[in-house]
């Protein structure tokens, strides 16, 4: 019963995962739009986690966008015409999850024990063990502290209360 | 240009995130430019060769968005 909710819950996250990409004109489902989905998905314990770190969709959007101009900024490109800025959106959804979504899934069941022990908790931490790449660069610069946000998100899991 | 210039960083964790910016930027400016080219009654092999790619790789990515967006489009050149 508790995998099976899982279970349900992974395909509400990748249907809006999927949507998110659609949205920002990538061919890929990537972790960023994760994320996106997770804030914007049914309550629950990750996305009240993401809460407790200041994190809704919307500010996950507004620092999304702000990581796209810092990291054009490093090399010396600043873009003057904003609308380039703002992504077009794709004629198709996709259904392929790139590199970064599926290290989000590979890292998040690897803190499982198995498949039916997994829970949202899981998928957040998923995004979390990110290292490199868009979605840990844009949670510094929305001042996450992504080392507490971790060590709540496995207290929520092993019942403390977060 | 008024304003600061921002010099270049050298580290490699910005520079890696700094590809993938620019490559997401070329991508909204290629939507962007071939959208304005079609607009203006340009043919996909013109845009086709503007943009160094086959006709038939800038039709696979931009065809059905261009008719979502209701851009009307040119029939091949015979």
């Amino acid at each position: 019963m508790k995998g099976r909710t899982f279970e349900t819950y992974v395909r509400t996250v990748l249907e809006g995962g999927a949507r998110e990409a659609q949205r920002s004109g990538s061919a890929t489902i990537e972790a960023e739009h994760l994320l996106l989905a997770i804030a914007a998905g049914p309550e629950n314990a990750s996305r009240e986690l993401l809460r407790s770190a200041g994190l809704d969709h919307e500010t996950i959007r507004d620092a999304l966008r702000r990581e796209f101009e810092q990291s054009l900024r490093t090399v010396g490109v600043s873009v003057t015409d904003r609308s380039l800025l703002s992504p077009r959106e794709a004629a198709v959804r996709p259904s392929r999850m790139g590199r970064s979504a599926k290290l989000v899934f590979e890292r998040g069941m690897a803190a499982a024990h198995g498949k039916n022990d997994a829970r949202p908790e899981h998928l957040l931490l998923g995004v979390l063990e990110l290292r490199y790449g868009t979605v840990p660069r844009t949670l510094e610069l929305a001042g996450v502290d992504t080392a507490a946000l971790k060590e709540r998100a496995r207290r929520s899991l092993s019942g403390e209360s977060a | 240009m008024t304003g600061v210039e921002v010099p270049a960083s050298q580290d490699p964790t910005d520079q890696l995130a700094a590809v993938v910016a620019l490559r997401r930027l070329a991508d909204q400016l290629e939507d962007v430019a071939v959208e304005r080219a079609m607009r203006a009654g340009w043919n996909w092999l013109d845009v086709a060769e503007a943009l160094g790619v086959t006709r038939q790789a800038v039709h696979k990515k931009h065809a059905k968005r261009l008719i979502a967006n209701g851009v009307e489009l040119r029939r091949r050149r015979k």
